[in-house]
């Protein structure tokens, strides 16, 4: 019905114009047909309101008055008598008033209809932009805690890690001078650069969390390959990693994004899926590199609670930043699938060897 | 008069390093830290000046690679022993930097207590390698992985040699699959095959089979 409506609201004034003269007369010549006793008064309310809605209200008021005057001059062409003259004037005039009023009143409801409409559409764009800026917002924030991530695990890395390797060396320095003095304090030096030493393997472990893959091309390969053996350790499950033909990943940012969606792909698949069996597969498809990760649990709750979904929208996300499409559904088997295919890389390492 | 003792050039960015680094070597009555650089460049210049024994190289140098570096010092000076000193994984680079020239690699870690006794050895003629990196290859020896003998390669077939062989001149899969006028789903299974037949565990390994076996037949 709404949409009839609307349909009819973007046809031109003309067509209405005239619709609505056509429906006087019509309502008219019925009026006059049937005679001056039965009123018709009711029937010309239908183009009154047609030409309120549709085409203006001064129009709408012309329209009255051409419906009570015509109205008026079929009842006196059928030979209507009156037992005084004023009646006709005072019923004519009673219907007017009942017409402008129902002109006025329909006259203040378009524009409250039209008002509601505007704001309903302001929201709307409103809220449409804010889902955007908050998707936006969201990318953005990923992509600064994958940076400070990255830079934390850096400076870990090249950093502190050489910094305490100094210290080693002069602990060790340390040691042997007091070894020559033949003080037995030697001991305690060798155990102080021990702790050191284990300092920079902590280090090194901690840095690897924040920064899993290293900077070579194969580094994925690998990085992918020994979280399949530290998850299937770790959650009792049996989660292999598949790669046929070497895939080489040269931006370290691609590479460390399509290892966090695997990973979150694999807690879920742990965590909610209840999966025995994962698989973890990287080959180089027509265009460009392929992650798929598939398990055999549960599948996807319908409909997803808030909080997988956030964990689903990051690796979308995660895709989006990389150039990758994204997308996650029910396995044939049962299980979910996640896939995320890259486009062509566009740096190639050009062949340098042979 | 005293036997010259052996010089060793050091090549670190990081400054604390060199420093205690060198501290420690020149404590030995028969070593000398003869000279250090932090970047490529200053190494190669520094080496051909001083003509070392020994350089002990960092693979990640903020100016220039180290593998480079080191390969460039092999072909400058064929009998420098190069010693590498890494904070990065072993199992990613070690094998690299031996195949670029190095006789040792120690993980920075381990440094302190374990450099002088690695640069004895590599003066000696051997080869040093951490255990676990030892094992590593030791296993693979075992399970007929290492070397990728001719004898294993001999039963390639003749479409799976030439992937293999195009994967060691650093081609990617796809332009294999387009050099050879092949679907990519060929070249994957031709990889699975050679994964295989070469009994490698994965297809990182199976590049750096390739890699090496290509660095080795050059002509091929």
């Amino acid at each position: 019905m709404l949409e009839y409506v609307k349909r009819l609201e973007n046809r031109s004034r003309a067509v209405s114009i005239t619709a609505s003269l056509l429906l006087v007369m019509l309502i008219g010549a019925l009026d006059y047909f049937t005679g001056f006793e039965t009123s018709f008064s009711a029937f010309y309310l239908l183009a009154i309101g047609f030409s309120v809605w549709f085409v203006g209200r001064g129009y709408a008021v012309f329209i009255s008055i051409l419906s009570v005057a015509v109205s008026l001059a079929g009842d006196l062409a059928r030979g209507a008598h009156f037992s005084n003259p004023f009646v006709p004037v005072w019923n004519t005039v009673i219907l007017l008033a009942f017409y402008l009023a129902v002109v006025w009143l329909l006259a203040i409801l378009k524009s409250l209809y039209r008002n509601l409409e505007g704001m309903v559409r302001q929201r709307t764009a409103a809220l449409t932009e804010e889902i955007a800026e908050r998707e936006r917002l969201e990318r953005e924030l990923l992509e600064i805690s994958e940076r400070e991530q990255r830079r934390i695990g850096q400076d870990l890395h090249d950093s502190l890690c050489q910094h305490l390797t100094g210290a080693t060396l002069a602990g060790q320095v340390l040691e042997e001078k007091l070894a020559a003095l033949n003080l037995p304090l030697a001991a305690d030096a060798g155990n102080m650069v021990e702790l050191v030493e284990q300092g920079i393997n902590l280090s090194r472990k901690l840095a690897k969390g924040l920064y899993p893959v290293e900077m070579a091309a194969d580094g994925l390969m690998l990085a992918l390959e020994e979280y399949a053996a530290t998850a299937s350790e770790l959650f009792k499950a049996a989660c292999r990693f598949d790669c046929d033909s070497p895939v080489l990943i040269h931006d370290p940012a691609t590479a460390g994004h399509l290892y966090r969606i695997a990973q979150e792909a694999i807690v879920n698949a742990i965590k909610h899926g209840k999966a025995k069996n994962i698989l973890i597969r990287l080959e180089a498809g027509e265009a460009g590199p392929i992650l798929s990760i598939k398990d055999d649990g549960i599948g996807l709750p319908k409909p997803l609670p808030e909080k997988r979904g956030i964990g689903l929208r990051i690796m979308a996300h995660r895709s989006t930043m990389i150039g990758g499409t994204f997308s996650v559904r029910a396995d044939d088997a049962g299980g979910t699938l996640v896939i995320c295919e890259l486009p062509a890389q566009t740096h190639s390492e050009n062949p340098t060897r042979g | 008069m005293d036997k010259p003792r052996i010089k060793i050039h050091l090549v670190d960015d990081h400054p604390l390093v060199r420093e205690w680094l060198t501290n420690l070597i020149n404590r030995q009555p028969d070593l000398v830290v003869s000279g250090e650089s932090e970047d490529a460049p200053h190494a190669l210049q520094g080496i051909s000046a001083t003509q070392p024994d020994v350089a002990i190289v960092d693979i990640s140098l903020k100016l220039g690679s180290g593998l480079e570096l080191i390969k460039n010092l092999k072909t400058m000076q064929p009998d420098l022993a190069v010693i590498v000193l890494s904070m990065h994984d072993e199992r990613l680079y070690a094998e690299r930097a031996l195949r670029a020239g190095a006789r040792g690699y120690i993980m920075k870690s381990e440094t302190a207590k374990k450099v002088i006794a690695v640069i004895r050895q590599v003066l000696a003629g051997k080869i040093y390698m951490s255990e676990s990196m030892a094992a590593v290859f030791a296993e693979r020896f075992v399970d007929g992985r290492l070397p990728a003998s001719g004898s294993l390669v001999e039963q390639l077939s003749d479409r799976e040699l030439e992937t293999f062989q195009l994967l060691g001149r650093g081609f990617e899969t796809r332009q294999v699959a387009e050099m050879m006028k092949v679907s990519m789903k060929t070249v994957q299974a031709h990889c699975a095959h050679i994964k295989e037949k070469l009994k490698l565990a994965n297809a990182a390994e199976l590049l750096r089979e390739a890699v090496r076996w290509q660095e080795n037949h050059p002509a091929s």
